[in-house]
């Protein structure tokens, strides 16, 4: 809080920027598998999962967003011992938000332990079948640790940049896909009961998760005013790609098949020719351009890690640069953790759970305290509280 | 001294603790407090030692020469001065008498000095009786009665008159030695345009600017740079355009240059650029006056530098070193469109060979049928895996260019036949390499002449070696690695204060539209803005 007025990189996330930070941090693997995810209990209503999902994410990033346009400039490592604590019991408000914290960087580092590793396997298995998984995760680790070492505006610039690599490619194979459509295959709209729906979209909302991130990114942003509409486009632009990438692996696949693919998106990737392209099989050249959005996935979760660790500690870029090297080494060893690809699977999903109460229910406890003390405060002082 | 800094560390540790725990209770501080004056001591001392280095290097070069005030004995004078030459055999001192008795003294270094100037309007006109005037007639004339002044106006080619009962010496321009004239540039040859490009001589260049833009803003600052060169640059602007943060930043980073020698304009690129560990050029150089003209409008600030044709243009973002003054002569149909084959000979000169590598020897599958056959075909007979056989064939085209880049005119086209033909050609049907191999190592080469910028071109040529290795190592994969590695680096990279990537990322939609596209000047009404231009209207009143 001391040094924001000093800090250069204040205030320099354009809305843009902010836009396809959430974007690109929540493309990543998840949609690697969520053709058959969404369709496991929707069936044919699968394509809606990701829509009916989206309305809790909404919610979530609307939340955040304004907690953030509350505290200017802090990230939720600063505003939450506020909320706790008031400005008055700083000390009070440390240890209350301590917990939360710790949680909160806990997650964010598993989740990205676990998707550099899920990312792992599916170029091990599809592309290079004679590297080690090993290889595959540090070198993930070694692009994320590379990012740590730049300054904050580097990140956002990064996935400015790489925003158009992540977004084309899963388009094209999406459209490209629908020559072979069966349009058949998503009828009946919808044969399944509404709680199997609901369970389902929540599930869905799995796949949304890494828009956490901007509990500390929002921080940075440009205007204050921007962020509710930032969080909605990126989230918006995601919606719309799951959607398209689901409703091309049901109207592709159909529903029955996309249960037996372990990566229907790679599937699909692999019964997509394109007359008139050079490369025959596109899963290669897909995989190698979807690096990209793994990396910003990973490198997005882990910069927020050791940035929230360096704002906890109140260190430097000296404290971030060495961080971000030494806990690459427990980040591997939660990554190589789980056995085998069913139990990867299964953490995935324990994963998802607790991010809903990282992404959802920390943010509305914070925000029902913050409005509790800001409406005492309006009726102490009988004047109108900012924000 | 190993031996204190370990105790320190260890007096630290232990220093940091209780403070640590005292934060807890009492107030917001910083733990590492003992750890941070650990390293601003360290600092300090590197600093100190610095600077003692420096001075002791000061005093051996200009700042040698004691700042004196001349006495008004001819020979005394003469004897200071050239004590402080040394005797050097090209300085002339040439004796004579003045029109009213007095005893005077020329003196200049042979060669520096226009002759003619010297024997006829400087000599002539003190000594003969009939011309009135007292004064030498040079066209610059001044005087001192400083030492180091004098000593510097010698060196500089200038001819000092020295008479006796004054003083004060007479400093006259005479620079006159032999140059090279306004020639057409070597290095950017452009189709349609100027054709006249930067001498070696720094008021040549900027004339040659001023020609072009007569406007009374345009300002020139001298700065001598270099201890023992004393080499004079000029920092350009534009007033009222050119951001004044930057300008002064510039100023700053010229001033604090510390260094004996200044032979190019190179040395004040590598000296002033924001990140030294960068493969890419930070500043611009370039030999032709309207480039520099046509960026000092956007904004710009361009550096000349006395003996070098180049020019630096400071700040420069990625983008521009694909564009050439070309693209403003043509329409912008055409300009669009070698922008973008611009483009793709870039993407080829990088990628090429690492794609070959990725195809051939991990992903055979996205090959079309017919052509893997046809490329079988062709290996069949190479020993090597075909990482060495692109790393082999990359490297001796490498060999070949250095090759004839130095090689006098009229053989370097044989090297060209000799090397790419008939090497090529042999090693093909000796079975060492595939004609796929000649095809993608050509091209890649053809592709990286096709950009505009020289120093922007080695860039690309020196990355596509490691990403042949990645390649060679992890297939499509290792060469996006390398690629988002490259992404982040650019990304990180800022020339004074603006990121290098900056149409693209930052987003600048005003900047954009000429990036890829060059839009008619009809929508090129504003300045690009990443420059922070003062005045940001190219061109306005026009009526739509």
């Amino acid at each position: 809080m001391s040094q924001l007025g000093k800090d250069p990189q204040h205030n320099t996330f354009s809305l843009w920027q902010m836009t396809s930070l959430i974007t690109s941090t929540l493309i990543g693997v998840g949609v690697l598998t969520l053709p058959r995810t969404t369709t496991e209990k929707m069936f044919e209503a699968g394509w809606m999962a990701p829509i009916l999902g989206s309305v809790l994410t909404f919610f979530a990033i609307w939340l955040i967003a304004v907690l953030s346009r509350r505290f200017p400039g802090l990230t939720f490592i600063q505003y939450s011992r506020i909320v706790w604590g008031g400005h008055e019991q700083s000390r009070l408000g440390f240890w209350l938000s301590l917990p939360w914290i710790m949680m909160f960087l806990i997650a964010l580092f598993v989740t990205t332990a676990i998707t550099s590793r899920i990312f792992g396997e599916v170029v091990v298995t599809a592309v290079l079948m004679d590297t080690p998984l090993e290889v595959i995760i540090v070198s993930m680790f070694v692009l994320a640790v590379i990012l740590c070492l730049h300054e904050i505006d580097t990140l956002a610039r990064v996935n400015e940049i790489l925003f158009p690599l992540i977004l084309f490619p899963i388009l094209f194979i999406a459209l490209a896909s629908f020559q072979k459509a069966e349009w058949n295959n998503i009828l009946p709209l919808i044969r399944v009961p509404w709680e199997t729906i609901i369970t389902g979209a929540f599930e869905t909302n799995f796949s949304f998760q890494g828009y956490e991130i901007m509990l500390i990114f929002f921080a940075f942003a440009h205007e204050n005013t921007g962020k509710v509409k930032a969080g909605f486009y990126g989230i918006g632009i995601s919606v719309f790609v799951y959607t398209l990438i689901v409703l091309a692996g049901i109207v592709v696949f159909g529903h029955e098949e996309l249960q037996r693919v372990t990566w229907p998106t790679l599937e699909l990737v692999k019964s997509t020719q394109v007359p008139g392209l050079i490369l025959e099989r596109l899963e290669s050249a897909f995989l190698a351009v979807w690096v990209a959005a793994v990396f910003t996935t990973v490198a997005n979760g882990y910069y927020a890690v050791i940035y929230g660790l360096r704002q906890l500690l109140k260190k430097g870029m000296l404290f971030q640069r060495i961080a971000s090297i030494v806990l690459i080494f427990p980040l591997f060893f939660v990554a190589i953790g789980p056995q085998n690809i069913v139990e990867l699977f299964k953490m995935t999903s324990l994963i998802g759970y607790t991010t809903v109460w990282i992404s959802v229910v920390s943010p509305l406890i914070h925000w029902l305290i913050m409005l509790y003390r800001d409406r005492g405060r309006k009726r102490e002082k009988g004047s109108d509280a900012h924000g | 001294m190993f031996n204190g800094r370990f105790t320190c560390s260890i007096r630290m540790k232990r220093r940091v603790f209780y403070p640590f725990l005292g934060t807890l209770t009492t107030s917001d501080g910083t733990g590492g407090r003992a750890l941070s004056q650990f390293w601003k001591a360290w600092e300090k001392r590197k600093a100190s030692l610095r600077n003692a280095a420096l001075t002791q290097h000061a005093n051996k070069s200009m700042e040698s020469v004691p700042d004196t005030i001349l006495s008004s004995s001819l020979e005394e004078n003469l004897a200071l001065l050239e004590k402080q030459l040394g005797k050097s055999d090209d300085l002339v001192v040439r004796r004579f008498t003045v029109k009213n008795g007095t005893e005077a003294a020329l003196l200049f270094i042979d060669g520096m000095v226009d002759r003619g100037v010297v024997s006829e309007y400087i000599i002539r006109f003190m000594a003969s009786t009939s011309v009135t005037y007292e004064k030498p007639a040079v066209n610059e004339l001044e005087s001192t009665d400083r030492l180091r002044q004098a000593i510097r106006n010698i060196l500089s080619g200038n001819a000092v008159l020295v008479l006796d009962g004054q003083n004060k010496v007479f400093l006259n321009n005479t620079r006159g030695w032999d140059r090279r004239g306004v020639e057409e540039p070597k290095t950017e040859s452009v189709v349609r345009g100027p054709r006249d490009g930067f001498a070696e001589t720094l008021c040549v260049n900027s004339a040659l600017i001023r020609s072009r833009l007569k406007d009374p803003n345009l300002r020139l600052k001298h700065f001598v740079v270099g201890q023992r060169t004393q080499t004079d640059i000029y920092v350009t602007y534009i007033e009222g355009i050119a951001h004044q943060p930057i300008v002064q930043e510039i100023c700053r980073r010229v001033e604090n240059i510390n260094i004996d020698a200044i032979l190019e304009s190179g040395y004040i690129e590598q000296l002033i650029q924001d990140t030294r560990w960068s493969p890419f050029p930070q500043i611009q150089n370039t030999e032709r006056p309207d480039k520099v003209v046509a960026n000092l409008l956007e904004g710009k600030v361009a550096i000349l530098v006395d003996g070098t044709p180049f020019a630096l243009i400071a700040p420069a973002v990625f983008s521009q070193f694909y564009q050439s003054p070309e693209d403003y002569y043509e329409r912008f149909y055409i300009a669009t469109f070698i922008r973008m084959i611009r483009g793709v000979s870039m993407i080829i000169a990088l990628l090429m060979p690492s794609l070959y590598i990725a195809f051939s020897s991990f992903h055979p599958e996205m090959i079309p049928s017919r052509l893997v056959i046809a490329m079988a075909a062709g290996r069949s007979t190479v020993p090597f895996p075909s990482v060495m056989e692109a790393l082999i064939m990359e490297t001796a085209i490498e060999i070949l260019r250095e090759a004839s880049v130095r090689l006098p005119g009229p053989i370097g086209p044989t090297i060209g036949i000799v090397g790419a033909l008939v090497v090529g050609e042999a090693a093909v049907s000796a079975g060492l390499v595939s004609p796929i191999m000649v095809i993608i190592v050509a091209l890649t080469t053809i592709g990286s002449f096709a950009t505009p910028s020289y120093s922007a071109a080695i860039a690309i040529r020196m990355l596509r070696f490691p990403l042949m290795l990645l390649a060679g190592m992890f297939g499509l994969y290792g060469i996006m690695l390398f690629i988002i590695i490259i992404l982040i680096h650019l990304s990180s990279l800022k020339s004074f204060g603006v990121p290098y990537l900056t149409p693209i990322s930052p987003i600048n939609l005003v900047a954009m539209r000429d990036m890829v596209i060059r839009m008619p000047f009809r929508w090129l009404t504003r300045r690009p803005t990443m420059f922070h231009p003062q005045d940001e209207i190219r061109k306005g009143g026009e009526k739509s």
